[in-house]
């Protein structure tokens, strides 16, 4: 199987998965999801400070 | 990785479950936690007029869109805060989804309503911006929600939220707060029912319902919020939830379950009216009232000339917009 999971792009990026979205064309995908080089990804921060 | 429910392609993933599901199967699942967290807590019946605190990012607006899709009575609240674009964008969104939805919004805002802003109050006040920010929005909502005849207030506090709070209080031993931390508070004294049904599910589940839903949410921060202690407290939480998934469940659930009630037995803090506006509070001023009278140099402290005058300013009607939706 090509490319390199989701999982290990946000390790390199320091990011704990359990704190991001990640998507890509329109769609989120899970810490498995295996992307290409070509591939654009967005990594959109969940955590809120508000309390309300 | 496949769907727990339909073993179609997994979008989310649920580390404390250990479960993933696709699109539609995480829309029904996340749905049938509200509703769990509805009937387990008697938050709303379906003849309540719900009024939903929105501030235009995801956990609120998601609680909408839920509350709506599930056949309630759901008004939304939207306060403006007077923090620069952040602020406008945030309003706009809001409409936005309202329009969207047919659904009735009201908006007040808080210079325009109440002759301050939440920087300004920030930075003249005593308090923290986040604090008076925070009060400010409990005090509004109360008031609109008293003056609407709305039966019940609901917040898109979501779980991370909780246990974060939860936290913090249990840091500072804060028994008080402790005992009034609870996914419902009736109402009493004043006092409209408040209710957070998002309080099952993670952040990363509300905002990945929201995305689902194709909801356009403000996923900027605050501006005025970085290095609060909140996100200190979700930093640490996040910290122990990552090698131990659950622990953020197990936490605050629990503490439902069996730490609160020996809690709320040692919470007798009674309310009275406030001498200023008639808002419920634990002392002659309410918190809000203070705040207030320091960011515009009102003096609260000389006795009110007339009683008459207090009560006629509790009695004053709340300016608001109402955008769409039937009032």
């Amino acid at each position: 199987m090509g490319g390199r999971p989701v999982r290990s792009v946000l390790d390199e990026l320091g990011m704990d998965p359990d704190t991001v979205l990640v998507i890509r064309a329109g769609e989120l995908v899970t810490r498995e999801t295996r992307l290409e080089e070509a591939d654009e990804i967005e990594v959109r921060p969940v955590i809120s400070g508000g309390v309300g | 990785m496949k769907c727990n429910r339909c073993r179609g392609s997994a979008v989310v993933e649920v580390r404390r479950h250990n479960a993933a599901y696709c699109k539609g199967c995480f829309v029904h699942v996340f749905r049938e936690q509200v509703k769990r967290a509805i009937k387990q807590h008697d938050m709303v019946r379906i003849d309540d007029r719900i009024l939903v605190a929105v501030s235009g990012g995801k956990d609120s607006l998601a609680l909408w869109d839920v509350l709506l899709e599930l056949g309630y009575d759901a008004a939304g609240l939207y306060l403006g805060l007077g923090i620069g674009d952040y602020s406008g964008r945030s309003g706009e969104v809001t409409k936005a989804f309202a329009a969207g939805r047919g659904a009735e919004l009201i908006v007040i805002d808080l210079e325009r309503d109440y002759g301050f802003d939440i920087p300004t109050a920030g930075r003249k006040g005593s308090r923290s911006t986040c604090a008076v920010c925070g009060l400010s929005k409990r005090y509004v909502f109360n008031r609109a929600a008293l003056e609407g005849g709305f039966d019940v207030i609901a917040t898109g506090h979501n779980l991370d939220d909780e246990a974060a709070t939860l936290l913090g209080n249990t840091l500072r031993w804060q028994t008080g707060y402790m005992a009034r931390q609870s996914p419902a508070l009736p109402g009493k004294d004043g006092m409209v029912k408040k209710v957070k049904p998002l309080f099952r599910l993670s952040e990363l589940e509300t905002a990945a319902y929201a995305f689902l839903r194709g909801i356009d949410y403000v996923v900027e921060e605050c501006p005025l919020v970085a290095g609060n202690t909140q996100l200190r407290y979700k930093d640490a939480m996040n910290a122990i939830e990552a090698r131990s998934p659950g622990t953020k469940a197990q936490f605050f659930l629990g503490y439902l379950e069996r730490g609160r009630p020996l809690f709320t037995a040692a919470d007798d803090a009674e309310l009275s009216a406030c001498e200023r506006c008639g808002q419920p509070t634990t002392g002659r001023f309410c918190a809000f009232c203070r705040a207030r009278a320091q960011v515009v140099g009102e003096r609260l402290g000389a006795p009110m000339e007339d009683r008459d005058v207090a009560s006629e300013l509790a009695d004053e009607v709340m300016p608001a917009e109402i955008y769409g939706g039937s009032p």
